[in-house]
């Protein structure tokens, strides 16, 4: 809210300048987020907290405070006699039909009004305020707003039957408002209406057919107190705000009412006219407000703060704040609290209060005194970082993308909607479900980056998820794409998972073809990863045709890996094997194998007819002529316990080709 | 005479392929003294023309020079094949290496490994949480009023569920309470993760981010140990000595609460461009923990005490590396991850 700061001195007494005033609130109580001076006069735009809406959105609240952090007490000139009169000529009706939503009304009539400009110190103020001056009436109205934070309104009582009824509007009740627009209002909606219509949306605007003119002669003036939670779902709705809505649905002291409207009868019967004269005051208030109190530890406050403030010193913090102490007992103090502190309810309320006007700058550091104790570790967090560091290494880098992407996502990529969870309220139609999976935003990013780099090699680590029936899970996943200009990049990539999967002690790693379930996966290019028989993701090329639709023209290779069930997964604890004492030789076999042999079948094929004698398997050459597949291997052949002869080595070869041949009808080439 | 020669043919041969320094040249020596018609050559092929008393003494010593010089010959001709011609093997060391690459972390992972490393040091244990979190942890049991603004639409990404109300988290202390149901204090923890916020994006504004948790709970954990861990936590992050100061703030979930600056990193407080002349940077939120989220948590009212603070990962790495637009962080965009 924006504030004056010559009115702000007015109220206060503060001597100070409006830079040490902002520096000394900000510290102490509310924000101030900036001052712009012109001339004797500064506007202060101060950020009041949510919980302050109640007595802070006015000046005289920032008055208090200014007291309060200054060490005195703010005194409130009371103008209560101006409702204490008994010799009014005429009764104003009111009746709350809802006591839930209207707490109080409070209406006088004033009549002989002259409606014409407001006094030029009044207009001033409303202008540093960044409120403009209309009429006398309505600048009373909103100057008493600014000075007390209670909103007003104000009816021209010649265009009401004179009485007022505060009711639920009626579903399809129709009202034009203030900003001339009309509006279809529901039983949820309160309006303040006489015998035959609405005259305003309650708490938050007024209509346009009961409105002050230049011909007003006589007032209904309203100062009443509206359900917070009612006012802000009846704005929401409509989609109005209002400075009057934006306090009532802060919540303010139903008291205020009284307040305000002895101040604005005072000030109405100075400006409105020669011969303006006060008809009728009415006050509904069926459940008054009283203070409450609260007990309070003063070892506790102390303990909460880690200070040794003084008893004295807390209760004068709180008396400053208008807080009054009963009884004398020192260490617990019971503290009654103005109605007007809304949001004081707990013991801890009060010891923010007295921390505060302290000043936190004076609360010492203290070390933590705890138990030596090496904390337990996050073992997901640390292998998801040693995934990082592996990736890193391999030569991927990480990429972090939103966890939302559209219908047009799920059936670029064949991904099928059932399964998505959807956003209720997403900020566009393009982030509408969560993520099912990370390759939309990935093949986003290379499409990205193709305009920049021939080599793309990115990772992710994140979350997916998935919505199975009413359930739904969350399931961390890592995806890593590799593009460059190779027509196949299967095989780079896999070399790279490979060596991941190695480091991670995973040597044992399968593949297995898969037909896969979405077609976001070229049919003919992907496999399942199992480690231990247990499905831990795919690797696999984009389809071209789901890449194209990304405007994607390189191929695309992409695993992804479920980081939950690696994590599962057990690691053996490594054991160091002796270097071998005995000579390994190399042998290569080149062979032709029809087009469907699988690799993983002539590997598994050696290992076992050669048994614990073939060390390692090595594919050094493979192309393909004419429908057949040739491949050369180079194995390495030796025993733990002796030199091998070439005898033996040659047997053991001999046997290895015959299986090789019998089983897989391969062609060794001789 | 023959002996004098012998010798002599001996020295020059000796020099003269030292001097050589190809084989084709060598062999030019080798063939001018042990040739056909080599020096040498000729006084073997004369010794038969010698008297016998000459012949006995020269004999032997033209044969052993022949030796000499033929083993000579072939020590040099190795010498000189294994010897590297350097010019030939000139590079030009300028030249660029061969292209190979190591990845880069994101900056986001980078500011979470500082933070992770300096925590621990403090006995602080690293907790997570879900993304896709109840109304009852991210908002009721954290003391959010039913009709807290922070509820609204507006702020919050709602999932579209007949059954369970679900919001994407948005913060990160939802993982207080999940924590705490399970654990009794005394405990230190860091809580880092994903959050969401229902707000259109610009250079200032993101609605997917990070952000950093830190709870201490005890029986006497008070303001003071606040101030006292995030000094010595910001100092280490920033590897100067770094000042706290705390103003008043207002969070559902704790009371007192605080916003906190810490003192300027790049002015130590003078004032300059970085804290508009402030001398201080705005950070994050703090508080003590609100009793009521203690008691959704399960435990007694008023047995503990406890502080828990919060701030941005974006904002951090914005500070550090001086990022101007915190739409870079979820761009994908390889031009702004490789730079670190």
């Amino acid at each position: 809210m924006k504030y004056s700061y010559t009115w702000l001195k007015e109220l206060s007494g503060t001597k100070k300048s409006p830079k040490e005033l902002a520096e000394l609130l900000t510290m102490r109580a509310f924000e101030v987020e900036d001052a712009k001076t012109e001339g004797k006069e500064t506007q202060l735009e101060i950020s009041i907290l949510p919980n302050r809406g109640h007595d802070a959105l006015s000046h005289i609240g920032i008055a208090r405070e200014i007291c309060a952090c200054e060490g005195r007490k703010f005194i409130l000139r009371s103008n209560l006699r101006m409702l204490l009169r008994s010799n009014l000529r005429k009764r104003l009706e009111v009746e709350i039909k809802d006591k839930k939503l209207c707490l109080r009304y409070m209406g006088a009539v004033l009549e002989n009004i002259k409606v014409g400009p407001s006094p030029k110190w009044m207009q001033e103020k409303l202008l540093v305020c960044g409120v403009k001056p209309i009429n006398n009436v309505v600048d009373v109205t909103n100057y008493i707003m600014l000075e007390t934070g209670q909103p007003l309104h104000a009816f021209d009582a010649d265009k009401t039957t004179g009485n007022i009824i505060v009711r639920r509007a009626k579903k399809g009740e129709k009202i034009k408002l203030l900003d001339e627009k009309t509006y279809e209002l529901n039983e949820n909606n309160l309006v303040i209406a006489d015998s035959e219509k609405a005259l305003a949306l309650a708490g938050v605007m007024g209509g346009l057919g009961s409105s002050i003119n230049k011909n007003t002669a006589s007032i209904i003036l309203e100062s009443a107190n509206f359900n917070s939670t009612s006012i802000r779902k009846t704005r929401t709705a409509h989609n109005v705000i209002t400075e009057s809505s934006y306090r009532f649905e802060r919540d303010i002291d139903p008291n205020l009412a009284e307040t305000a409207a002895a101040r604005a009868i005072e000030l109405l019967e100075e400006y409105g006219g020669k011969n303006v004269k006060t008809a009728a005051i009415s006050d509904v208030y069926p459940k008054k407000v009283k203070p409450w109190r609260i007990k309070l530890d003063t070892n506790y406050v102390n303990k909460l703060l880690g200070e040794n403030i003084p008893v004295a010193k807390m209760k004068n913090i709180l008396e400053n704040l208008g807080m009054k102490m009963l009884g004398n007992r020192v260490s617990k103090l019971n503290v009654e609290v103005p109605t007007r502190r809304i949001d004081l309810k707990t013991p801890e309320d009060l010891i923010e209060e007295i921390g505060r006007i302290y000043g936190y700058e004076n609360i010492q550091e203290q070390a933590l005194v705890a138990e030596v104790k090496t904390p337990p570790q996050n073992a997901k967090r640390d292998f998801e970082n040693k995934l990082r560091d592996i990736l890193t290494g391999l030569g991927f880098s990480e990429v972090m993308n939103y966890s939302f992407y559209g219908a047009d996502d799920i059936a670029k990529c064949n991904l099928g909607a059932e399964d998505h969870i959807e956003i209720a309220n997403p900020l566009s139609l393009d982030q509408q479900y969560l993520r099912r999976a990370l390759i939309p935003n990935l093949l986003r990013n290379v499409e990205l980056n193709s305009k920049h780099f021939n080599e793309i090699q990115i990772f992710e680590i994140g979350k997916k998820f998935r919505k199975n029936n009413e359930s739904m899970a969350e399931i961390s996943i890592l995806n890593g794409l590799l593009a460059n200009d190779s027509k196949n990049p299967f095989f780079e990539l896999k070399g790279k998972l490979e060596a991941l999967l190695d480091n991670l002690g995973h040597g044992n790693t399968k593949y297995e073809t898969i037909d896969p379930k979405y077609k976001v996966w070229h049919p003919a290019r992907v496999a399942r990863i199992l480690i231990e028989g247990k499905k831990i993701g795919k690797i696999g090329e984009i389809s071209p045709l789901v890449a194209k639709k990304y405007g994607i023209k390189k191929r695309v290779a992409c695993f992804g890996l479920q980081i939950d069930k690696l994590l599962e997964l057990e690691i053996k604890e490594k054991i160091y094997h002796a270097i071998a004492k005995f000579p390994i030789v190399e042998r290569d076999i080149s062979m032709f194998v029809g087009k469907d042999t699988k690799y993983a079948d002539i590997a598994s094929k050696i290992e076992k007819s050669g048994g614990n004698l073939v060390k390692e398997i090595n594919l050094f050459d493979i192309f393909e002529k004419e429908g057949e597949k040739s491949l050369a291997l180079r194995l390495k052949i030796g025993s733990d316990a002796k030199t091998l002869t070439s005898e033996k080595i040659d047997a053991v070869m001999k046997k290895i080709i015959s299986t090789l041949e019998k089983d897989l009808k391969v062609k060794v080439r001789k | 005479m023959n002996k004098e020669n012998i010798a002599g043919i001996k020295s020059r041969f000796f020099e003269d392929i030292s001097n050589s320094q190809t084989e084709k040249s060598l062999y030019d020596v080798k063939v001018k003294y042990v040739g056909r018609n080599g020096e040498l050559t000729k006084i073997l092929k004369n010794l038969k023309n010698l008297p016998p008393e000459e012949r006995k003494e020269i004999g032997p010593l033209a044969n052993r020079a022949r030796h000499e010089i033929e083993k000579a010959y072939e020590e040099r001709k190795k010498e000189l094949g294994e010897r590297i011609d350097w010019e030939k093997e000139k590079i030009d060391v300028t030249l660029p290496g061969k292209k190979e690459e190591i990845g880069s972390l994101h900056p986001a992972t980078l500011v979470y490994r500082e933070i992770e490393k300096i925590f621990p040091l403090m006995g602080f244990e690293i907790v997570e949480g879900p993304e896709l979190e109840t109304d009852w942890y991210n908002f009721t049991s954290l003391n959010f009023p039913f009709d807290h603004p922070a509820r609204d639409m507006q702020d919050t990404f709602w999932i579209k569920s007949d059954k369970k109300k679900l919001v994407l988290r948005t913060h990160t202390s939802p993982v207080q309470v999940r924590y705490m149901e399970k654990r009794k204090p005394p405990f230190r923890i860091i809580v880092p993760g994903r959050v969401f916020r229902n707000e259109a994006t610009d250079a200032a504004h993101e609605h997917t981010l990070h952000q950093f948790e830190a709870l201490v709970v005890g029986e006497n954990i008070n303001v003071g140990h606040f101030k006292y861990i995030a000094k010595l936590f910001f100092s280490a992050f920033f590897g100067k000595k770094v000042d706290i100061r705390l103003r008043p703030s207002f969070f559902p979930f704790t009371e007192p609460s605080f916003e906190f600056d810490i003192s300027c990193t790049v002015c130590a407080g003078k004032g300059c461009p970085s804290c508009k002349n402030g001398g201080w940077l705005e950070i994050g939120g703090a508080g003590m923990v609100n009793q009521n989220v203690f008691v959704s948590a399960g435990y007694p009212r008023n047995r503990y005490q406890g502080f828990a603070w919060g701030f941005g990962i974006e904002r951090l790495a914005m500070m550090k590396y001086k990022i101007d637009d915190i739409r870079w962080f979820e761009s994908g965009d390889l031009r702004f991850i490789k730079q670190f």
